[in-house]
């Protein structure tokens, strides 16, 4: 019997509705739609190059910093011959992926253990979101919406004194991974490649990847098992269809299309939809204990959360190695001359959720032209029932009983940027 | 509280001063400032030196004081103009007609500042640090431009190019004038003058 | 104290900002969150559309736009439910208050209140009993700190925008680390160094900007200005203006004030202090030997 059920899902930086087709009692398609949009890019045409740096953060609340980095590589493409010194782009990865890490946690605690029906103290979720506030405001101004990189570099000048009470705040980081997360020294953990293994120690992560195991719900949110990952630093740019990569990437294969009814635009690579994210980055960088997971559950809600809670250790030794790498001699920011009148660049960030890619184009020294593509419009966008996006294939074949919230959080969906 | 006996003291003091500075300025007109001596200036007033000593500390002293008594004259006469309700046109005739007007009934003032303040720095380096000492008249003129560019009458461009044009031509005028090359009356260039300033200054 | 936060066109920088409040568990242990868009929360939205009762603040954020449906309701009825039930009604973030950036992405967006510096009829009737919290976000601080003041019923006086005046008298200037600079009138800058002031080229707007940025530093830590970036002037109704990296000037004269300077006491400070040549600020900081 053919049913449609409507379900309002709330606190995913925002709304989405979700109409859910049924067909004996399982699901054969899903409508994903969001509803309102702020034009952003439309706020943006006719300003000033760099009054980017100071809008775009304010695309989300959330993954506001991805936006900024995204906005000053599309600017810093707009020149010819510009140079950063590494001191600045070590900074600019420093604060870059403090804010993958507190978007983790705040899913992981916020969303997640509470749908899988587990203790989740608010300060589990709070406290290292704090904590990487504060290291991103140490180097950057403020958080969240700070615009302190700009073409050349970085607004200000670091001294040791920053990076003292920087390091300070990264042994907090440490310390809550392993009291809260999963009690095992980080980089023992990073190497780990057997679930057992994991699911043997103590901490959240063990406790909700056992309790998904207990219920049964180990092979829901099984998707297309294509992932893309356009952005570098810590990550690998390239695409895995399953486990087979490929690792060149044209970016003139992404295209953007509007959908009718909902405010986000889908996105496809030579057509066809790809997840990005913590569980693309996974594959294409090739987690030992992701990969496991993949090998026993293809890409289920199981090996999509646990691939997110695997990059906080990498991206806290991320930090490690960036802060022992940062020649402070260095200049903070190298003066890229003035703005090219007509130019065109693409800035390309690995955000908490995926791939973010920004293309501008200058006209007469302001902006004709701004692009956003976000990762969320990668994994939620929408298909058709015979082509069906990422998030949808994977609620597809879902049945009343299972947890269709979950598998669609699952993604850690962002509402506000998907619209922007 | 002040009584009427410390007002009527002040009173003097200042006609005392004003006396000073407008025989001083008599003098460096016509004797030059270097051959003039405090002494010099002392017996022309008809006052002792070391009363003449009490106002002024040194001639260098005096000169600066001379020099933020013009700006201040000239400050408060622009000022009026600026806080008028007239064009900004209307304006450059009257901050132009001002100083040649000043140019014409006290000459020894714009003599003083040309030749002497002008052209001899070593006499203001210290008191008279960059335009501190005519910080008054400059503030006026700022606050015209600024105005003028607010409305979109003049043209947004450096200060600089804008206050030389202006006080350049201003001083090239008067000093002309006090060659004696002029054939006509500085009062019968103000039109004119307004007239190219406005067009070199006006917004496109 | 029970609350309902309601979101309209927003980026949510605001309900997160709010989450780097120090030690905001224990501090919202006096609170009830009827509804918070992250947070553990009483109510679904769902139920919050259908109507729930015992809202005591109503703090919305995010820009208003015309007709504009939240899920099923149109947000205005929402909102003149919701502003009718609650004791206060708190504006939070600079588009809720004037409609700030996302006002500027379609017609007929704007704050609660405002429409930039103009005021609306719309919701007249709740004027009285609305506080202003602009900001981009807002100051955890001050959010948290305006709800305990209000859950205390302390005193909370605020200015003609109803913004409280204890954090939004100050400026944003008051505490910045550059202040040298700005006093002094040096005003060559260049990014990427300690030193410098960025109100003369880089359209700095932290001396006529209402806030308390360098006061009580963001995140406990710092601030846009310390770390370099020119203020944006978030806090006020012109916010965002055009051109925010560059300082509007009229022959080469800042076309922005201190706030309640005159311009003519500006310029006549700024041309005593410019005659002076005081080297210790033309030297870089961590240099200098003497003082």
């Amino acid at each position: 019997m053919a049913e449609i059920r409507l379900e309002l899902i709330e606190k995913i930086e925002g709304e989405a509705q979700v109409r859910y087709h049924y067909e004996e009692g399982q699901v054969t398609f899903a409508e994903i739609l969001f509803l309102n949009s702020r034009h952003i890019e439309r706020i943006l045409r006719g300003r000033d190059p760099l009054d980017a740096l100071s809008i775009n953060p304010r695309v989300c609340g959330i993954c506001g910093h991805a936006h900024l980095i995204a906005t000053v590589r599309a600017l810093e493409g707009c020149f010819e011959g510009l140079r950063i010194s590494d001191k600045a782009r070590n900074i600019r990865e420093l604060t870059l992926s403090l804010e993958l890490l507190q978007n983790h946690f705040k899913w992981f605690y916020l969303t997640i253990l509470p749908l899988l029906e587990l203790e989740a103290p608010l300060e589990r979720a709070l406290e290292p979101a704090r904590v990487a506030g504060e290291m991103i405001a140490l180097l950057a101004g403020q958080y969240p919406h700070t615009s302190y990189a700009l073409p050349g570099g970085i607004c200000g000048e670091i001294t040791p004194v920053d990076l003292l009470e920087f390091r300070h705040r990264l042994r907090r980081l440490q310390t809550l991974f392993r009291r809260y997360i999963v009690d095992v020294e980080l980089e023992a953990f990073v190497h780990c490649e057997r679930i057992e293994e994991m699911l043997g120690k103590s901490g959240d992560l063990p406790k909700a990847m056992r309790r998904i195991l207990d219920r049964g719900w180990e092979r829901l949110g099984q998707s297309h098992d294509r992932f893309i990952v356009f952005g570098e630093g810590l990550f690998h740019p390239g695409k895995s269809v399953g486990t087979r990569l490929r690792e060149h990437l044209d970016l003139r294969y992404v295209r953007e299309e509007i959908v009718p009814g909902t405010q986000a635009r889908k996105v496809a690579y030579r057509d066809r939809p790809y997840e990005t994210g913590p569980l693309a980055r996974a594959m294409v960088m090739k987690t030992p204990l992701v990969k496991e997971a993949h090998r026993r559950y293809r890409d289920s809600l199981f090996t999509r959360i646990l691939a997110r809670i695997c990059e906080i250790p990498r991206l806290i030794g991320y930090l490690d190695r960036l802060l022992k790498e940062i020649d402070l001699a260095q200049e903070a920011w190298i003066d890229p001359g003035s703005f090219p009148s007509e130019a065109e660049g693409t800035g390309i960030v690995e955000a908490a959720r995926g791939s973010l890619i920004h293309r501008v184009s200058i006209r007469e020294g302001r902006i004709r032209e701004y692009e956003i593509i976000t990762p969320t419009q990668w994994n939620l966008g929408n298909g058709t029932p015979e082509d069906p996006g990422v998030a949808q294939q994977a609620l597809i074949g879902l049945r009343r009983e299972d947890p269709t919230e979950l598998v669609f959080k699952s993604f850690d969906v962002c509402s506000v940027c998907t619209t922007h | 509280m002040v009584t009427m006996r410390e007002e009527q003291t002040a009173i003097r003091k200042e006609k005392k001063r004003s006396a000073i500075i407008k025989e001083a300025l008599r003098l460096f007109a016509t004797k030059g400032f270097y051959s003039t001596t405090i002494p010099d200036i002392a017996r022309s007033i008809g006052m002792s030196v070391g009363n003449l000593y009490n106002y002024f500390g040194s001639k260098e002293l005096l000169a600066q004081e001379i020099i933020r008594h013009i700006s201040a004259y000239l400050g408060a006469r622009i000022r009026e103009i600026n806080e008028s309700d007239l064009s900004v046109q209307e304006k450059i005739r009257q901050i132009v007609g001002i100083y040649f007007r000043t140019a014409k009934m006290e000459p020894e003032m714009i003599d003083f500042f040309l030749r002497v303040y002008l052209s001899n720095r070593e006499v203001f380096h210290e008191g008279c640090e960059g335009m501190i000492c005519v910080n008054e008249f400059v503030t006026e003129i700022m606050i015209f431009f600024d105005d003028g560019v607010a409305k979109g009458e003049l043209k947004n461009q450096d200060f600089f190019s804008a206050f030389g044009l202006f006080m350049g031509y201003l001083g090239g005028m008067v000093f002309l004038n006090g060659e004696r090359i002029l054939p006509k009356a500085l009062d019968d260039y103000v039109e004119e003058i307004s007239e190219n300033i406005y067009n070199a200054l006006k917004a496109s | 104290m029970r609350l309902l936060w309601l979101s309209a066109l927003a980026c949510n920088g605001n309900a997160h900002t709010l989450l780097n409040y120090p030690d905001f568990e224990r501090w919202q242990e006096g609170f009830e969150w009827l509804y918070h868009p992250l947070l553990p929360s009483t109510h679904t939205l769902l139920e919050v559309e259908e109507g729930i009762d015992g809202v005591e603040v109503l703090i919305v954020e995010g820009t208003l736009e015309e007709g504009m449906i939240k899920n099923s309701i149109p947000l205005q009825y929402l909102l003149e439910r919701y502003a009718s039930q609650a004791k206060w009604i708190l504006t939070v973030g600079t588009c809720a208050t004037f409609g700030g950036i996302f006002a500027r992405g379609g017609e007929d967006r704007n704050g609660v209140h405002f429409s930039g510096g103009e005021r609306l009829e719309e919701f007249a009737e709740f004027w009285e009993k609305s506080i202003s919290l602009p900001g981009c976000p807002v100051q955890p601080e001050i959010l948290a700190g305006t709800l305990s003041l209000l859950k205390e019923a302390s005193p909370l006086p605020l200015d003609r925008m109803h913004r409280p005046k204890y954090f939004y008298a100050y400026t944003v200037h008051d505490g910045c680390t550059r202040n040298e600079y700005f006093e002094y009138k040096i005003d060559e800058h260049r990014f990427g160094r300690l030193e410098g002031c960025m109100f003369y080229e880089h359209g700095c707007q932290g001396t006529f900007t209402h806030g308390s940025c360098n006061k009580i530093l963001w995140n406990g830590v710092n601030s846009k200005t310390r770390a370099g970036q020119p203020c944006m002037g978030c806090t006020e109704p012109t916010f965002p203006r055009e051109g925010l990296w560059r300082t509007p000037k009229h022959m080469g004269i800042p076309a922005r004030m201190p706030l309640g300077v005159p311009r003519r006491a500006y310029l006549s400070l700024a041309g005593i202090a410019k005659a002076f040549n005081i080297e210790r600020f033309h030297r870089p900081l961590l240099e200098d030997e003497d003082g």
